[in-house]
């Protein structure tokens, strides 16, 4: 077996074993204090139907926790501390982090606290739409920090559209994600200015044709994009003002190139590395989502589930959420790894 | 250049894609909602979203009436009558509409609602929520001669059994127990059972059956007998339910509003944010936008073409924004001291700022219009009194020092008056309240720790006693005043937030729930707001209003206090916008 | 290539400077200007109101949806920028550039820490978590890391031990903090008492670490190959001083670009933990929390203006103060 492939094995192995790690971490801090999602299914005490006696709500909590499978000690052994004496207790197979493995091993991610329904589907159906519009997103960040980039680089920053451009990106910069998304629905979608493109992603029909839905997808990829593009083109710029110093480019310029064939030639590909890093960070997303934008533009997206079931207390979901993003955050940086070492063929990786 | 050209050509034909849906035929009803139902199951209703769904879906014996505000016969053909027995026992009996009939021709009996009390008291099923609000019924008994007759038998005599006993939709016995295997248990069998959790074979049968066929989600499983039916659910982006065609209703000659049903579909978009939500009004892609934020509604008045097309609604609801004290804390152990700081609250300014002028303050926890005539307009506003507070303060015990305020305690060590104020970190009103409180007390040399709350954790919070005050809006009943939950000393650690208590206030409060003449609720009711203001466990600042705004050609929205606020069942459009004022 | 004139170079580093200057002042000053408004006393009267220059007092800048002169909450919430995020932002850039170093320099297995080491923190968690048994097995492990240390220290001994898998602990750490900020956040922190500035600060730099930790790693990932590094190695440095003095500087060339970027990142942060109820007393004024306002209220063009505004200028200021550094480079 090749280094790559020894290599990218171990990788693997490593990324497996620290999704495991992680996921763990979150399930047992999660788990410990096990009366939130209990109170927030019961909900509060609806203020004037008749009381019950106070057993009964002591009652009524154990069956809630027994049924979501709350009821049993969290790990194979638990730390008490009594009287400033610290004691460990073994319990054996039948706690929750086991069955959990147990059924992870299977396959089955759990049920949600909130409706009982496996999880499975539900990260399916709200990978459908996040998918779409993170691959998008990244594609038109990758592309528009390209085109940026150089321009901003292909002459004196501080005079003319340059600094201009400069100031724009750094304004963008400064707005939160969701200012920007809202300027663009205000700006866009409002009767008042400019009423072109559909506010939220909903389906006036049961099949409705793809340029409709492509549509929808535009304001909200487009606010993604407009929130991550300046950190990368602004960056690229930097980079390759510096390499533009650099005596290689001095000679290259010497012999008759112009400014362009030089930053595209050989400029570029010395910024491959810092700007693949960049990128690379925004792969997470295709799995994670962003919440901001899909509340605004209401597309049942991953970052949406994730967040509202962190807000319920919905452990189960919570956690697979974790695992994949995880997995996919680790994934990501294997894969930032592998084009390091195209990039720069001097980079060795070592298992 | 002409890449501006083909720029304008793109973005025309953008436009041109992507048209308002405008004067559509007019058979269905668009309703914004906030969040996914998540749960259809008529037993475990996790929130208001689900409860209207299940309105649509199921009839229950009673249901609420927006236009009156009281509660009026659904599947029963009346009110209960009610009969006392000893001092214990209350029998409600019920008569069934005889035109009631489920989807496949079969009449609505006895023997059904039997089965659906069965239900929900079966232990093992998600139905905690719903079992708590009917505990008190203990048993059902058939009348032998009539099918449709019926008598549930109530541990307890309050007043509210008349309206409560029949609020909760009524399922078919034939899809989840076609051998009728659950009729040989009686109805306190099944309590019992649930009460102890000793298991029955049938009940364990009956729960794995409703499991497996997973209701929460495919709720045409188990068909109720209301007018809609669910065509289509995708989880978090909308819902739509179409008017079956042949509904038992429609055959009654004066069909009462709680019976109505006109659009033929009805279909709930879930928009998360608020801003959106109004740019869709404004294009047309919804129709009707319930609960609007003070802040939308005061941008949608001021834009013209707005006022043009919609019609703007607000009714007083029964939720009031509180204001309470932890009155375990022995800062606040007596009611001087949480008299004085209870003035340093400004409810007529902050009804003013956050919610428009709309809402009404109140005396006590009893809404000024609707419940007028038990509303005690003797006793004065609760008002802003920096000067009343300070000396409040010092009757109680406390003695300004350069440090701050302090008086010795119980145990003779000097304490010092600093409160931590929690509320819930997502609402806004919430936040000026909580300023305001602060620089009023800031005025006054009390340090204030403000610490807002993630919502999921406030519950803990209040439950647990971990706060000196906290601002929250407490949900009130319509139908009847018991307020047990909230200000008994029973409750302490469930409902009761402020941990009040005195055996003179519990009697009261017991007074309150039992009365049953107008005369004596009114006397009592008087002397309830009283002593809420002599003793201030919590200070209730203002009522909410329910906001509304809906396209000027629907009508018989009925705008009211009652949740969700409107009736979407009773909507119709009509040919020609109506000029529809700001109701208040 | 036309180089910016000196003068355009002097005058916008003066500028810069200058507006630098301008916020700390400001932030210091704040307590004695003669503003018309206190901070965070809401002015019920005047909600979200844009600014109106007729009557007195004065709301120059307008208010905010709570009500709060917007001008009074940006002198102070200045001092929020310049006392704990201007701060935090330098701290985790520092903090990030050390640990992607650390990481990238030495990957897997290129730091070797001998059997003592490892025997010592053996006995240091068993003691620490109160395992089983600790008065035996810790002391019993302290004997073993001792006997290790002494075998090592004679003449001729090959360097044992197992190497620290740094890069392996880099990217855990890393998808550790990219998968569950916020839930940590909730978990721990909600429902407590408001945090204190240091406490605040820690928390923006425990979340904020990881994007220059990353660029600082894969620049090392090239720069250990370089030539000079093994001429220093040969020459007989010791790694640390080699990777220290000569291989990190290289490796933090692009910090320069995304350092003061960061900045904006760390404002919103700190709004998106006033959302979650973790944080900062909400009546402490800030610029993260003036710009979270314009959620509740979309069309508040004035907090956009100033409170962006502010922020913009400052963004271009630490830019205009980085490229200069990287001029004298």
């Amino acid at each position: 077996m090749t280094v790559l492939g020894r290599w990218l094995l171990a990788q693997l192995g490593r990324a497996g074993l620290a999704a495991w790690a992680v996921t763990s971490f979150v399930f047992i801090l999660s788990r410990l204090d096990a009366t939130k999602p209990v109170d927030l299914l019961l909900g509060e005490p609806d203020a004037q139907r008749t009381t019950l006696a106070a057993g009964a709500s002591a009652a009524r909590r154990l069956a809630v926790e027994q049924r979501l499978g709350l009821a049993e000690p969290l790990f194979y052994v638990s730390r008490a501390q009594q009287a400033g004496v610290v004691s460990w207790q073994w319990h054996g197979l039948h706690n929750q982090y086991h069955h959990w493995l147990v059924g992870l091993a299977h396959g089955h991610l759990g049920l949600s606290f909130r409706d009982g329904q496996p999880i499975g589907p539900r990260w399916r159906a709200a990978l459908a739409y996040t998918l779409p519009l993170a691959g998008l997103a990244t594609l038109g960040a990758v592309a528009g920090s390209l085109c940026l980039g150089l321009a901003l680089a292909g002459g004196p920053q501080s005079r003319g559209w340059r600094a201009g451009l400069h100031l724009l990106l750094t304004g963008l910069q400064g707005l939160p994600l969701f200012a920007v998304a809202l300027g663009l629905l205000f700006a866009f979608a409002n009767p008042d200015v400019l009423n072109i493109l559909p506010a939220y992603a909903d389906a006036a029909t049961a099949e409705e044709a793809w340029p409709q839905q492509a549509l929808r997808l535009v304001l909200p990829v487009a606010a993604l994009v407009l929130a991550v593009l300046p950190e990368l083109a602004l960056l690229l710029a930097s980079i390759l003002s510096q390499e533009l110093s650099a005596d290689y480019a001095t000679t290259a310029r010497a012999k008759g190139l112009t400014t362009n064939q030089v930053l595209i030639r050989h400029a570029l590909p010395n910024a491959l590395l810092p700007l693949l890093t960049a990128w690379a960070g925004l792969l997470p997303t295709l799995v994670a989502g962003a919440v901001v934008v899909e509340t605004i533009f209401a597309l049942p997206g991953t970052g949406r589930l994730l967040a509202e079931a962190v807000a319920a207390h919905d452990y189960p979901v919570v956690v697979a959420g974790v695992l994949f993003t995880a997995l996919a955050r680790l994934l990501a940086l294997a894969l930032a790894d592998v084009l390091y070492a195209w990039a720069d063929p001097r980079i060795r990786l070592t298992p | 250049m002409k890449y501006f050209w083909a720029g304008c050509l793109l973005a025309g034909s953008m436009g041109s894609c992507s048209q308002p849906v405008e004067q559509q035929a007019h058979t269905a009803v668009r309703i914004r909602w906030t969040r996914d139902p998540e749960n259809l199951s008529p037993l475990s209703l996790s929130n208001q979203n689900a409860v209207d769904a299940a309105n649509l879906l199921y009839c229950g014996l009673l249901q609420a009436d927006l236009a009156t505000g009281t509660y009026a016969p659904a599947l029963a053909d009346s009110l209960p009558q009610i009969q006392l027995l000893g001092d214990s026992l209350t029998h409600l009996r019920y008569q069934l509409r005889s035109a009631a009939t489920w989807d496949d021709g079969r009449p609505v009996l006895a023997t059904d609602v039997a089965f659906t009390l069965k239900l929900i008291f079966c232990p093992g099923l998600p139905n905690e929520k719903v079992r708590s609000s009917l505990n008190f019924v203990r048993d059902i008994r058939f009348d032998p001669t009539n099918p449709r007759r019926f008598t549930l038998v109530c541990r307890g005599q309050a007043p509210e059994f008349r309206f409560e006993s029949g609020d909760f939709p009524v399922l078919p016995e034939d899809a989840l127990d076609p051998t009728h295997s659950l009729r040989r248990l009686s109805l306190a069998r099944v309590v019992a059972a649930s009460a102890d959790a000793s298991p029955i074979p049938a009940l364990t049968a009956l729960a794995e059956r409703y499991q497996k066929a997973d209701i929460g989600h495919h709720p045409e499983r188990l068909a109720g007998c209301g007018p809609y039916r669910l065509t289509a659910w995708e989880t978090r982006r909308f819902l739509t339910f179409e008017r079956k065609p042949h509904w038992w209703a429609d055959a009654l000659p004066a069909a009462p509003l709680v019976l109505q049903a006109k659009p033929l579909q009805l279909r709930f978009s879930i928009i998360p944010d608020d801003a959106t939500a109004t740019l869709a009004l404004r294009r047309h892609e919804v129709d009707v936008l319930p609960q609007v934020s003070a802040r939308e509604f005061k941008r949608l008045q001021a834009s013209a073409a707005a006022q043009r097309d919609f019609a703007f609604y607000s009714t007083v609801s029964y939720e009031v924004v509180t204001a309470g004290f932890n009155t375990r804390r022995s800062i606040l152990r007596d009611s001087l001291t949480r008299q004085a700081i209870s003035k340093l609250f400004d409810p007529a300014r902050l009804l003013q700022a956050t919610q428009l002028g709309q809402g009404l303050r109140t005396v006590g926890l009893l809404h000024p219009t609707n419940d007028r005539r038990y509303y005690n307009s003797s006793l004065p506003l609760p008002t802003y009194d920096l000067p009343q507070a300070q000396v409040l303060l010092r009757r109680a015990g406390w003695l300004r020092q350069p440090t701050g305020w302090t008086r010795p305690a119980a145990n003779g060590q000097p304490e010092q008056l600093a409160l931590a104020l929690c509320y819930r970190t997502e609402e806004s009103t919430f936040k000026t309240i909580a300023l305001q409180f602060k620089a009023a007390a800031t005025l006054l040399g009390i340090p204030v720790d403000l610490r807002p709350v993630e919502g999921s954790a406030m519950t803990t919070t209040l439950r647990e006693g971990n706060f000196d005050m906290y601002v929250r809006i407490q949900k009130g009943n319509p139908f009847a005043f018991n307020y047990t939950a909230i200000l008994h000393s029973r409750t302490a650690n469930e409902g009761n937030f402020s941990k009040f208590g005195t055996p003179t206030t519990d009697r009261l409060i017991e007074a309150v729930d039992a009365a049953t003449t107008p005369a004596q609720k009114r006397q009592l009711l008087h002397r309830f707001q009283a002593m809420l203001q002599g003793q201030a466990p919590l200070v209730p600042l203002f009522f909410l209003p329910y906001r509304l705004v809906a396209d000027r050609h629907i009508q018989h929205l009925y705008p009211a206090a009652i949740k969700p606020g409107y009736s979407a069942p009773t909507i119709t459009w009509a040919d020609k916008a109506a000029a529809a004022p700001v109701q208040q | 290539m036309s180089q910016p004139t000196r003068r355009t170079t002097t005058a916008s580093r003066w500028l810069a400077t200058g507006w630098l200057l301008l916020l700390v002042s400001g932030s210091l000053l704040a307590p004695w200007l003669p503003l018309p408004f206190l901070p965070a006393v809401p002015d019920l009267a005047h909600l979200a109101e844009a600014p109106a220059w007729g009557s007195a007092p004065t709301h120059w800048l307008g208010t905010d949806p709570q009500g709060r002169d917007v001008l009074t909450e940006l002198l102070y919430g200045a001092r929020q920028v310049v006392s704990i995020t201007l701060p935090a932002a330098a701290l985790a850039t520092l903090v990030g550039a050390l640990a992607g170093g650390a990481a990238g320099f030495w990957g897997n297995g290129g730091l070797r820490l001998p059997w003592a080491g490892w025997l010592t923190g053996a006995a240091a968690v068993w003691w620490g978590l109160a395992l089983p048994g600790r008065g035996v097995v810790a002391p019993g492990l302290l004997g073993l890391a001792g006997l290790a240390w002494w075998v090592g220290r004679r003449p001729g001994a090959q360097p044992s031990g197992w190497a620290v898998p740094l890069d392996g602990l880099f990217q855990g750490a890393l998808t550790l903090l990219g998968a569950v900020p916020r839930l940590v956040l909730v978990l721990v922190f909600a429902a407590g008492p408001a945090l204190g500035a240091t406490q605040v600060m820690g928390l923006l730099v425990l979340v904020a670490w990881p994007e220059p930790a990353r660029q600082v790693r894969t620049q090392m990932l090239r720069v250990r190959e370089l030539p000079f590094v093994d001429a220093a190695r040969a020459g007989g440095l010791a790694p640390a001083r080699v990777w220290y003095r000569h291989a990190l500087p290289h490796a933090c060339r692009p910090l320069l670009a995304t350092a003061p970027l960061s900045l904006a990142g760390l404002i919103g942060l700190e709004n998106t933990l006033a959302f979650l109820g973790v944080g900062r007393s909400p009546d402490v004024p800030s610029w993260g929390n003036l710009l979270g306002t314009l959620q509740q209220e979309p069309g508040a063009w004035w907090i956009l203006a100033s409170a962006g505004g502010a922020l913009v200028l400052t963004l271009i200021a630490l830019q205009q103060l980085a490229q200069q550094a990287v001029k004298r480079n």
